[in-house]
C-alpha cells in the first residue's frame, strides 16, 4: 500500500537518525523516522547482565533478535557461516528507539583535529585506504557543541591539554572519581601523564528536566533506572515527535530504496508490524541505519540505473568497515579498589593519541566499567588461569573487587578489503539478503594496540598492580558498536560514496547520517561525533531546502 | 484504533508515558530459581549428571557450588521450550550420558561413580579434546566432547553469576560471595 508522500524519510532512529529527524521535522519537514526495533525500557530488561547489550549470550534485550535476523561472517581463512545477532562476529548494534545511545556507556568524545586529517599527519600507510575527512575539525565544532548541549554532556576539557579547542565549555560539570580512579589518577600524574574525568553524555547536575546520574553498577549495556543517561531517545527524538512533523515507525523494517524510471530515488518500500510490504514515497531520504545496514540496504537497492546498488558506481560502498583495534591491561591489586560506583569508566588520558614516534595514530586509554559477575567469571584474568573449578573459585572471590582495567580504542586504518557485502544464498525473515562482512585488520593496528597496551600496563603497574598482562587484539575484522567507515565522505565520487555534506554521489536526493560517513574512525569512542554528523548533514539539507532546494 | 494506527503513530502522550516508565526507577528483581527435583528436558539421571557437572566446574566451599545455586535448573530451563536455548537441548540429551559412559572403559566406573581425583582428571581430558577422536565415542556423535565441554563450562558459569530470574544464582549467592 503506497502511503502519503513525506518530505523526508529518515532510516534508523539511532545516534544520527535521531538527531536528523529533529533538526529536518523543526524546520517545517514533514518527516517519517523509521526504527526497525521498538521502545526498550529499564522495565524490559531489568539488571540481567545476559541478555545486556555488552555480552549477550541468551539473548539481545535492545535487539535485533535471533528469530529474524541473521548476517554472514567470513572468517580470516575464508570460511563463511551464518551469525545470530547475539553471536560476537555479528557485530551487533542495538535495534530500538535510541539504538546504541539508550544502553551505551555514554562516552561523549570529540574527535581530535588529527583524526580529521590522518592522511596528511602521517602520511601513505601500505595496504590502507587511507584519506583525510573532507571537512575540518573547525568544520564540525559548531555541531560538537551543538550535540553537546541539546542532548548533554558532563565534562570538563580545560585538564586535558590533548582536548581540540571549542567555543564553548560543557554544559555540565566533569564527574567526580570513584576509588579506583583516583588510584589510577594519581599514578596517572606520578607517571607525567594529564587524567581527566570522561567526558559523558550522562547527568551530573539535573539537566533537560531529567535527574542526576545515580551511579548504578549496570550502566553500560543497560538502560538507565533513573534516565540520566542521555540517547537520542529522550532529547531530539520526542522534540521531533512534539514538532507534530515527524511520525515515528516502530517496529517497521525498510526493505528497498525505490527508484523510478528516469533514475530519480522516489522512496522506500518496508515491511509494517504484521509483515505486510509498504511503499513509503519521499522527497528526500536519509539514510543513518549503521555502517553495516546502511550499505546492505543500498546494495540491496539495484534497478536499471543503479545495476550494482545506489551510489555504488565505483564499487565504493560497503568498503573500509572499521571498528577499534581495542587493546589494554588488567591488574590485580593486593588491596579492594571496587567500591561498586558505577559506572566505572572514569578516568582518562590522551597522551597516547597522535604523535607517537613510529606508530600511526593511537588511542585515548581509560579505565573500564565495572565488570558484571558473568563476564568477569569468563575472562579479565591472567593467561594460563584456571577456567572452571576450586581455583577459578578462589581467584572469582579474592580478585572480584581487587582488579582494574585500562582499555584503548586503537585508531584502524582503513582498507578496501574490510567490507559489508550482501549474501547471494542467505535472506532474513523478510526475504531480504542479509550482510555479509568480511576483511581483516592490518599489522600497523596490531602494533599500535600493542604499544598503547604496554603504556596501559605500565600505568596500572605504577598504580600498585602486583601482578599485570596486556590484551592485544586478533587481526579479525571489527565493527561491532564502533562500526564506521562503509560510506565514507569525499570529494573524489571515484573514491568516497558521498560528498562532504553526506550527500551520495549522483544521487541528490539521497543523504547519510551515521558512522558510514567515517573516513576514519579516531581513536575514541565514535557516537558524539555521529550525533555531530546528524547536525552537519542536518543543517546543510535544511538550507538548501529553504533555499527552494527540492535536491 | 486500527493496527495501522497502533504502528504508525506513537504519539507523543505514549512516549512520555514510556519515558515516565522509564524515570520510575523500578528494579526489577529476579526470581530464585525453584530447587525443584523434577524438570523440564532432563531425566532424573541426566539431572544427577548435570548436578555433578556443576559442581565440577564451581565446586561447593562456604559458599554453594553450582548444584546447590540451580545452575542444572537454569540449564533444564533454558533448554526447554520457552528458553533461550532451545537449540542445545540435542547436544544436552546426547552429551551427559555420552559423558557419564566415557570413562567405563579407561576407569572402570560411571562418571557418576568416579572419585574426585578422577573426576576432574577425566574432564580435563575432555576439555583437552582427548576423547574427540578416539573410535569408541559413537555415542556422542553428532557431538564432539570437546565442544560440548567449552559449551557446559560456560553455561554453568551463566547459570552461577547470572541473573537470578534465568533459574541459577539462587538467592543471589554468586553476587554475595565475590561481594559484587
Amino acid at each position: 500500500m503506497e502511503k502519503k508522500r513525506v518530505n523526508a524519510v529518515v532510516v534508523g532512529a539511532g545516534a544520527g537518525g535521531g538527531v536528523a529527524a529533529k533538526e529536518l521535522s523543526e524546520a517545517g519537514l514533514s518527516v517519517v523516522l523509521f526504527e526497525r526495533g521498538g521502545l526498550v525500557t529499564h522495565e524490559d530488561h531489568g539488571n540481567d547482565e545476559l541478555t545486556a547489550q555488552r555480552s549477550f549470550p541468551l539473548a539481545c534485550a535492545f535487539g535485533p533478535d535471533n528469530e529474524r535476523y541473521r548476517r554472514v561472517y567470513r572468517d580470516l581463512q575464508g570460511n563463511e557461516r551464518v551469525v545470530l545477532p547475539n553471536e560476537w562476529d555479528y557485530q551487533n548494534n542495538a535495534a530500538c528507539v535510541g539504538s546504541g545511545t539508550v544502553c551505551y556507556g555514554a562516552m561523549a568524545w570529540r574527535f581530535m583535529e588529527e583524526d580529521f586529517k590522518m592522511k596528511s599527519t602521517y602520511g601513505t600507510v601500505e595496504g590502507s585506504t587511507l584519506e583525510d575527512w573532507p571537512i575540518s575539525y573547525e568544520d564540525l565544532e559548531p555541531y560538537y557543541e551543538k550535540a553537546e548541549w541539546e542532548i548533554g554532556v558532563a565534562g570538563d576539557d580545560s585538564i586535558n591539554p590533548y582536548a581540540p579547542w571549542r567555543r564553548k565549555p560543557h554544559p555540565m560539570p566533569a564527574f567526580h572519581h570513584n576509588r579506583e580512579a583516583r588510584i589510577l589518577e594519581s599514578a596517572a600524574k606520578d607517571l607525567g601523564y594529564h587524567p581527566f574525568s570522561i567526558p559523558m553524555l550522562r547527568n551530573s547536575v539535573p539537566y533537560n528536566g531529567r535527574r542526576v546520574c545515580a551511579h548504578v553498577r549496570q550502566c553500560v549495556g543497560f538502560a538507565c533506572p533513573v534516565d540520566a543517561k542521555n540517547g537520542t531517545q529522550n532529547t531530539v527524538i520526542p522534540t521531533a515527535i512534539e514538532t507534530g512533523n515527524c511520525e515515528l515507525k516502530i517496529h517497521c523494517k525498510v526493505a528497498e530504496l525505490l527508484t523510478n524510471d528516469q533514475g530519480r530515488l522516489t522512496g522506500v518500500s518496508y515491511f509494517d508490524e504484521n509483515d505486510q510490504k509498504q511503499i513509503q514515497p519521499a522527497d528526500i531520504i536519509v539514510l543513518a541505519a549503521s555502517a553495516t545496514e546502511t550499505p546492505r540496504l543500498m546494495l540491496n537497492s539495484t534497478s536499471k540505473h543503479f545495476p550494482n546498488g545506489i551510489g555504488n558506481r565505483y564499487d565504493w560502498v560497503g568498503r573500509n568497515l572499521q571498528g577499534h583495534a581495542y587493546c589494554g591491561a588488567d591488574g590485580l591489586f593486593e588491596h579492594e579498589v571496587y567500591t561498586g560506583e558505577g559506572p566505572g569508566a572514569s578516568v582518562a588520558i590522551c597522551d597516547f593519541n597522535h604523535h607517537n614516534e613510529g606508530y600511526v595514530g593511537g588511542a585515548m586509554l581509560a579505565n573500564e566499567f565495572i565488570k558484571l559477575p558473568y563476564a568477569y567469571s569468563s575472562g579479565y584474568r591472567p593467561p594460563g588461569s584456571a577456567r572452571w573449578g576450586q581455583e577459578h573459585k578462589d581467584f572469582q572471590k579474592r580478585y572480584y573487587r581487587r582488579n582494574a582495567s585500562i582499555r584503548g580504542p586503537v585508531q584502524e586504518m582503513p582498507n578496501y578489503e574490510s567490507r559489508v557485502q550482501v549474501s547471494r544464498e542467505v535472506r532474513d525473515h523478510w526475504g531480504i539478503p542479509v550482510a555479509k562482512i568480511s576483511g581483516y585488520k592490518l599489522d600497523e593496528d596490531i602494533q599500535t594496540a600493542e604499544f598503547i597496551a604496554d603504556k596501559a600496563e605500565k600505568w596500572l603497574q605504577a598504580a600498585g598492580a602486583v601482578e599485570t598482562w596486556k590484551s592485544i587484539p586478533g587481526k579479525g575484522v571489527s565493527g561491532s558498536q564502533h562500526q564506521a567507515g562503509t560510506c565514507r565522505m569525499g570529494d573524489d565520487p571515484q573514491t568516497s560514496v558521498t560528498n562532504k555534506y553526506g550527500q551520495v554521489h549522483g544521487v541528490d536526493n539521497l543523504f547519510i547520517a551515521d558512522g558510514s560517513l567515517h573516513v576514519t574512525n579516531g581513536g575514541f569512542n565514535p557516537v558524539l561525533t555521529i550525533m555531530a554528523l546528524g547536525y552537519w548533514v542536518s543543517d546543510y539539507i535544511v538550507k538548501e531546502w529553504q533555499h527552494g532546494n527540492r535536491f | 484504533m486500527t493496527p495501522d494506527d497502533l504502528l504508525n503513530n506513537v504519539s507523543r502522550r505514549t512516549f512520555l508515558k514510556i519515558s515516565a516508565i522509564w524515570t520510575g526507577g523500578a528494579w526489577i528483581v529476579g526470581i530464585p530459581g525453584l530447587s525443584s527435583q523434577s524438570y523440564d528436558v532432563l531425566t532424573r539421571e541426566e539431572a544427577d549428571i548435570m548436578d555433578l557437572l556443576a559442581d565440577c566446574m564451581v565446586p561447593p566451599d562456604d559458599f554453594a557450588g553450582g548444584k546447590e545455586a540451580g545452575v542444572t535448573n537454569f540449564i533444564d530451563q533454558q533448554i526447554s521450550r520457552n528458553g533461550y536455548l532451545t537449540e542445545d537441548r540435542d547436544l544436552y540429551k546426547t552429551c551427559l550420558p555420552a559423558l557419564n559412559r566415557t570413562p567405563l572403559k579407561e576407569y572402570k566406573k560411571h562418571f557418576l561413580t568416579l572419585d574426585r581425583d578422577a573426576r576432574i582428571e577425566y574432564l580435563k581430558k575432555l576439555e583437552r579434546g582427548f576423547y574427540d577422536h578416539s573410535t569408541a565415542e559413537e555415542i556422542w556423535e553428532p557431538f564432539i566432547p570437546s565442544h560440548f565441554f567449552a559449551k557446559m563450562r560456560d553455561q554453568c558459569l551463566m547459570g552461577f553469576y547470572g541473573s537470578p530470574k534465568h533459574g541459577g544464582n539462587n538467592n543471589y549467592v554468586s553476587y554475595r560471595m565475590i561481594r559484587f
